[in-house]
């Protein structure tokens, strides 16, 4: 299961890069709007917008995908139960209704939960969108040719383990049921308050089963959104979008969908689309990306020209890059030497090694600092700007290491900024002031992740990095921390091996809580708890810099995707 | 030019001497090309700047590795702040984006891993070269049938793919710079055992190797005595082009992330990570550019230099050959424009002397 995460986050970084917005998120995108295109800077319908990425949509199976919130391009044609809130910032990072009339209503210990489907909801030929669609869509995610997605329906669905999917298994799961054609009931063997927040992925969307085309359904997927496929060429290399005039927005508050056509051109090197971004062109006027955001050195261009710099958006994701410690290596069994590290750190040339101030923002916890992962600030081990030697040299004797020590630090070779040989040398240039020698070992990327995230192979002391599937603290630290999900074969993501009897009840006791803001709380008093064992050294959090075209309007950036939602963007 | 070279006189058929005159002959017409020279006089600087680096870090004050948060500016990606990258008394060629590293200091550092790596593995390619050549053009007919064909199939693989793969399989705790030698220096010495083996045969044929075996030298030492010593015009020749190109596929290798590793610096290292910056901070890349174009160039021409002193056809304009030596030729291929004649050679003297 953990090893889908690892893709989940991939996709999510990839998708990170996408924001655009105005200056930070603070600062809204509308301001920025009203200067760059003059007069008008009011929203219109019509138009095409042409979307410029590096990856393909290869994958347009709603069962297939695997997202953070259902997706940019799959969001306008694939509508879920859930959906996120299309809101600039923090407000971005809250689940709203989609399909259904509420969030989920929850009853034994969040076991069940009960969806009731909007009246008037129909796919592009028409026909009314009905809970059994649903529940086949759902199903139809556990076909082995369809897979892809999430781990955690198999994870959370009573039944979910065994089940093999609608092809092999005429008589679906049990554990979903559908008593009419607008109430659908999810049976989980576990309490799981954060469900609203599953039900946003694209495993939620309708699927009528008379138009399955078992592993070819990607290529015509029947649309319950505000645009349907027209085209998909060299596997969803170039996706034409029309509108899905079936789709009424009397019943979706969340997507706009102002303009009439969206051509999505992926396959391209994410420089050529900043350069075609940056000169705005012809049809790239009306252009934005949801996969590219701006390295140091084009943010170093683009912020000496003003006109260039009104057109960059920013963005926030939750996520994490942090050193990691593996307790069974010495000397890292020693808490001392940990803390003697975690002391050491110099931020400011590992953030300036990441991109540099405007690209990542330190970490001193390993949740991300947004609210709605439930960031409770805490340093327990200070290092200031760049690092404190004097403190880290004196907790080093005390650990034994009076003339200081040698370890080695691994890291990928990729030219990925997140675990790339520049943060590395800068962490070792910082620990040599404390009297710490670091040795760099690089290894190519697949080695790294396969070393990494292996119980029998993992180093003692590595770059790494964390994104969750949803704004919550429950994906962020329970895959790292909870001692259950140890693997000793295979892959395992509690790479401190920590196995606290006091961390894993805290954990099965947020799970159980239905209010969201109130496991927020927890989570984040989890995490400060959890530092004091300096398990980690946060470093810091990636920030998002995206450019789009001269004529794009009602930019929108929510820290759930830190991307800019494409849903939302006019260009006319 | 090679009017005066075509003026000098033959050497002495006497080979005894023909050592000691064919060296004086050599270094007067390497002399009388200022090109050359002047590639000579770069390399050598190049050469003692890379010797002295840490002596020449240490007058400017800095080192390659030490961190300088302070010098650039992080709001804006890290880009060096001051003009022209930071270039100043205390940073001489300015600092490195994103991290304020020293770029003088990574350069002169860079300059030893690039000559270094380079020289290294043209040694390794002529040890191996003249082992295979020499056993190949000594050996009876199924030795030389191996050999031979082993020498093509190394000539045969793609250099860049072979050596992404050998360097991404060998463990990191391997000492990286003579590893990236070893792999260079083993899999491109296909060439130049051609030359050798070629070489070889010709010299077999001559007169007084004949004189040798008659008189009843063993193989190993007529190999040692007589053959080894008209090798080394070819040898000097062709290794003084393949430094060049040495330090062009150690640049590339460290340019693709399987050559050195980091902080230590190379110039490929640094085109890699200076390539996004063209725009932003310009001196960034043009400094290893430059100073890879400048190395590259200055031993090339030293290089061709000295196969225009070596080579008597430049100084004669005549050819006469065997048919052995014709077979020789064509077995040299690609080599053909690199097929020097050991100067010196009583065959050689004859028919400058005929001039």
């Amino acid at each position: 299961m953990r090893q889908s995460s690892v893709i989940a986050r991939r996709v999510a970084a990839a998708s990170v890069s996408l924001v655009v917005a105005a200056g930070a998120a603070a600062c809204g995108p509308k301001d920025n709007d009203a200067k760059s295109s003059g007069g008008d800077s009011e929203p219109h319908k019509g138009g095409t917008l042409t979307v410029l990425n590096s990856n393909p949509q290869s994958d347009f199976d709603p069962a297939r995908l695997y997202t953070s919130g259902g997706g940019n391009v799959p969001s306008l044609v694939f509508r879920t139960l859930t959906t996120r809130n299309r809101e600039n910032g923090a407000a971005g990072a809250q689940v709203v209704p989609d399909l259904a009339t509420d969030t989920g209503r929850p009853s034994k210990n969040a076991t069940v939960w009960t969806y009731t489907l909007k009246k008037g909801l129909t796919f592009e030929d028409g026909t009314p969108i009905t809970s059994a669609d649903i529940k086949y869509g759902i199903e139809r995610s556990f076909a082995a040719e369809l897979s892809g997605g999430a781990p955690y329906l198999r994870d959370w669905l009573i039944g979910g383990a065994d089940y093999q999917g609608p092809y092999k298994d005429k008589k679906g799961l049990d554990s979903i049921e559908t008593p009419d054609a607008l109430t659908i009931v999810f049976h989980l063997n576990k309490p799981e308050g954060e469900f609203p927040y599953l039900a946003t992925q694209t495993q939620f969307t309708p699927v009528p089963k008379a138009k399955d085309t078992g592993t070819k359904y990607e290529e015509h997927p029947v649309s319950s959104g505000p645009y349907k496929v027209v085209k998909n060429e060299n596997d969803g290399e170039r996706l034409t979008l029309e509108r899905n005039t079936h789709w009424s927005a009397s019943t979706d508050a969340e997507r706009k969908a102002y303009p009439d056509k969206i051509d999505v051109r992926s396959g391209l090197d994410s420089s050529v689309i900043n350069q075609r971004l940056s000169s705005s062109q012809g049809a790239d006027a009306a252009a934005v990306t949801t996969d590219t955001n701006l390295g140091p050195a084009e943010l170093a261009r683009v912020t000496g020209d003003k006109e260039l710099a009104s057109r960059v958006g920013t963005g926030h994701f939750g996520y994490t890059n942090y050193i990691a410690f593996n307790p069974k290596v010495k000397p890292f069994d020693n808490p001392k030497v940990r803390q003697a590290i975690s002391y050491a750190i110099d931020r400011t040339s590992v953030i300036n090694a990441a991109g540099g101030s405007s690209l990542a923002e330190p970490a001193t916890t390993y949740l991300p600092n947004q609210k709605s992962f439930g960031y409770t600030p805490y340093d327990h081990f200070p290092a200031g700007a760049s690092g404190n030697a004097a403190k880290a040299k004196a907790v080093l004797a005390e650990a034994g290491y009076k003339n200081g020590l040698s370890v080695t630090l691994t890291h990928s070779n990729s030219k990925d900024f997140e675990t790339s040989p520049e943060i590395a040398t800068a962490i070792q240039d910082a620990l040599k002031k404390a009297g710490i020698t670091v040795k760099l070992q690089g290894l190519e990327e697949n080695d790294y992740s396969d070393k990494i995230h292996g119980a029998k192979t993992e180093p003692g002391f590595f770059l790494a990095h964390w994104g969750a599937d949803w704004p919550s603290g429950g994906p962020f630290l329970a895959p790292i921390f909870d001692g259950r999900q140890i693997v000793k074969d295979g892959a395992n993501f509690n790479t401190g091996f920590l196995d606290d009897k006091s961390v894993n009840t805290e954990i099965d006791a947020i799970n159980k809580l239905t209010d969201l803001g109130e496991a927020a709380k927890r989570w984040g008093a989890l995490d400060k708890k959890i530092g004091e064992q300096a398990l980690t050294v946060p470093l810091f959090h990636p920030v998002y810099k995206r450019l789009y075209g001269k004529g794009v309007k009602n930019i929108v950036i929510s820290d759930w995707t830190g991307v800019l939602d494409i849903s939302q963007v006019a260009v006319k | 030019m090679s009017e005066a070279l075509a003026a000098s006189p033959a050497p002495a058929a006497d080979f005894s001497a023909a050592g000691a005159s064919g060296a004086r002959q050599f270094w007067r017409r390497l002399r009388a090309q200022r090109a050359a020279l002047v590639a000579a006089a770069v390399v050598a600087l190049l050469v003692l700047v890379a010797l002295a680096a840490p002596l020449l870090t240490a007058v400017e004050g800095q080192d390659p590795t030490t961190y300088h948060p302070s010098l650039v500016d992080s709001a804006r990606g890290g880009v060096p702040v001051g003009p022209l990258g930071g270039i100043g008394a205390d940073h001489w060629l300015g600092v490195e984006p994103q991290t304020g590293r020293d770029l003088f200091a990574r350069l002169v550092y860079g300059a030893r891993v690039s000559l270094g790596v380079a020289i290294a593995a043209t040694l390794v390619q002529v040890l191996i070269a003249v082992v295979v050549g020499v056993s190949a053009a000594l050996g009876n007919r199924w030795v030389d049938q191996v050999l031979s064909r082993m020498t093509e199939i190394i000539v045969a693989l793609p250099l860049m793919i072979m050596s992404l793969a050998l360097l991404a399989i060998v463990p990191g705790s391997f000492p990286r710079p003579v590893l990236v030698a070893l792999v260079i220096g083993l899999i491109a010495w296909g060439t130049l055992a051609k030359i050798v083996r070629a070489q070889t045969l010709t010299l077999k044929q001559l007169d007084y190797v004949a004189a040798a075996r008659l008189s009843g030298w063993g193989t190993w030492r007529i190999a040692r005595r007589d053959l080894l010593p008209g090798l080394a015009a070819p040898l000097i020749t062709y290794s003084a082009l393949l430094v060049p190109m040495n330090i062009g596929v150690e640049a590339a290798l460290s340019f693709l992330g399987v050559g050195v590793k980091p902080p230590t610096p190379s110039w490929g290292q640094m085109l890699t990570a200076a390539d996004v910056w063209y725009q932003a901070a310009p001196q960034y890349l043009l400094l290893p550019a430059g100073a890879l174009f400048v190395t590259v160039l200055a031993l090339t021409v030293l290089g061709d230099g000295v196969r225009t002193a070596l080579d008597p056809r430049a100084a004669s304009r005549l050819r006469v050959g065997t048919g052995r030596r014709g077979e020789a030729r064509a077995d040299a291929g690609t080599a053909a424009g690199t097929d020097p004649l050991r100067p010196g050679t009583p065959a050689d003297g004859t028919k400058e002397a005929t001039a």
